[in-house]
């Protein structure tokens, strides 16, 4: 998986979660719970999403690593094989 | 005969249009079916039916004209054998006491195995539409099948979510020219808006434009009549309590971090299961205000107020919530904010939630006040967990602090009864492994 790629899924999923989100307005490098008003629950169904569609199993010492969607394409990328 | 009739859908919430029916006369329906939507002014709701039987008529077909709860729906003949519920005579507020507890399918008895969910999944099939077979009603991997052959053969009925059902009806859109993005072919509200906004839309107001608007008024509306109608009758008071999480915090990020993302808890499913047993303790915390009088509840159906994202809030229950264990309380959580936030809350959610709780913590507040959602007599508040020196041993350490609140209707409880359940809850979950 390429960044590109990475990112495709990223905001696919996050379109279930947050539909009026438009991924042209969303900071790459801000904290993502904080820009889109994401609770807890939302962040992990964010996350349990991109598990599911990419099969990429994210530890919990990981976790932080998707506060920021360039946090979350660099982990993909690294762990997409 | 059974006289099945709209039944009461949460405080003040008195009437509802019906929006489509999901059985058919000749159709066996089995207790705990979804059979119906509806729509109120906070939420599409799937109504469930409680008696086991025929269906019989459908006396009224569905509309935009709001009814009264307690009107007559249907007619359902009950099975050879079976005890007939009688037919509701009480006002709305007492559905939940005329549907006893114990005759609700129990969660654990409900809950099918993991390779017929997997099925289940696979297939598209809401596992809450099928009637389980099996022993105590266990669904089977038959029952399965046999729901995803009814949603194949079901021609007429498009597979829409309920608020892309809602955002049709409101432009006059055919949901068979939506092309669908969800789960089985499942038309979500995201498609029908994607429609409402593509150029080549065919004529008619904008969804987008109109929808969002009308419903955050109505929604405002009836939160506004609860919350009037709770500062008008319920005398509140209030006590709050600073509840070390330390232990409870640290055996949570131990057991996660065996687990995959799947079994994951988070912080609030711990609060929530804490305060369904701390209620044990104080049962005159839980229940409702009916008649002049408090009638506690045997069973904590615990509701949990659930923000939305295109405004205002809904506060359904978790039914039986002192009887799951943590996972089982983690996937009830998940499926009901879920289903909040898609519009698919069923009704005996919305009218049965015996007790609130309110997790303000998660948008930074520290301490909440909350106001109780009659016909209830209590509410807790959960703000933020914040780092705070406490003592240990005479000695100051820093710990992640929760400050817990309650909000009780004087009428039922005095502030020594509040403060019990407070205490009761801070060593629950000082002992996080025995939730």
């Amino acid at each position: 998986m390429n960044k590109e790629q990475a990112r495709q899924t990223i905001f696919e999923v996050l379109g279930e979660i947050a539909p009026e989100v438009d991924p042209a307005t969303v900071d790459d490098s801000s904290d993502l719970t904080e820009q889109l008003d994401l609770d807890s629950m939302d962040y992990l169904s964010w996350m349990l999403g991109i598990n599911k569609a990419t099969g990429v199993e994210i530890p919990q010492r990981d976790v932080s690593r998707f506060l920021t969607i360039e946090g979350a394409v660099e982990f993909l990328v690294a762990h997409s094989g | 005969m059974i006289e099945f009739v709209l039944p009461s859908l949460g405080a003040d919430m008195d009437r509802a249009k019906l929006n489509c029916w999901l059985v058919k006369p000749g159709d066996t329906v089995h207790r705990g079916q979804i059979i119906a939507e509806v729509e109120t002014d906070k939420a599409v709701l799937e109504v469930e039916c409680w008696d086991e039987g025929v269906v019989e008529e459908l006396v009224l077909s569905p509309g935009p004209t709001p009814l009264p709860v307690g009107t007559l729906l249907a007619h359902i003949r009950p099975l050879e054998g079976a005890q007939a519920r009688p037919s509701p005579k009480e006002p709305p507020m007492e559905e939940a006491d005329i549907v006893p507890p114990s005759t609700r399918p129990s969660p654990r008895r409900e809950t099918p195995s993991p390779p017929v969910r997997h099925l289940a999944h696979e297939l598209g099939v809401d596992m809450a539409r099928v009637a389980g077979s099996g022993g105590v009603g266990e669904i089977t991997r038959e029952d399965v099948r046999r729901a995803a052959a009814t949603l194949i053969g079901q021609e007429h009925r498009v597979k829409a979510s309920p608020l892309a059902r809602h955002l049709a009806g409101e432009t006059g859109l055919d949901l068979s020219t939506v092309a669908a993005s969800g789960l089985a072919g499942l038309v979500t509200a995201k498609d029908v808006r994607a429609v409402g906004q593509s150029p080549s839309a065919p004529p008619g107001p904008a969804v987008e434009s109109t929808e969002p608007e009308g419903r955050a008024e109505t929604m405002r509306r009836a939160i506004a009549r609860s919350m009037a109608r709770s500062k008008r009758e319920i005398p509140h008071y209030y006590l709050a309590n600073h509840i070390d999480l330390d232990r409870a915090l640290r055996w949570l990020t131990a057991r996660n971090d065996e687990r995959p993302i799947s079994g994951r808890i988070l912080p609030a499913a711990l609060l929530l299961k804490a305060t369904a047993l701390a209620l044990r303790k104080t049962p005159d915390l839980n229940g409702r205000w009916v008649d002049e009088g408090f009638r506690p509840s045997d069973a904590v159906h615990l509701g949990v107020a659930i923000s939305l994202r295109e405004g205002g809030l809904v506060a359904p229950a978790i039914h039986d919530a002192d009887r799951l264990d943590i996972d089982e309380m983690m996937a009830s959580l998940r499926d009901l904010v879920n289903r909040a936030r898609s519009w698919r809350l069923r009704s005996s959610e919305m009218s049965d939630p015996t007790i609130t709780v309110t997790n303000l913590g998660e948008r930074g507040v520290e301490t909440a006040f909350p106001v109780i959602i009659p016909p209830q007599v209590a509410i807790v508040g959960f703000g933020r967990v914040v780092d705070l020196p406490v003592a240990i041993d005479g000695q100051p350490v820093v710990h992640p602090v929760v400050h817990a609140t309650l909000a009780g209707d004087h009428r039922v409880t005095d502030g020594h009864r509040g403060a019990l359940f407070l205490d009761a809850l801070d060593r629950l979950l000082q002992e996080p492994e025995s939730l």
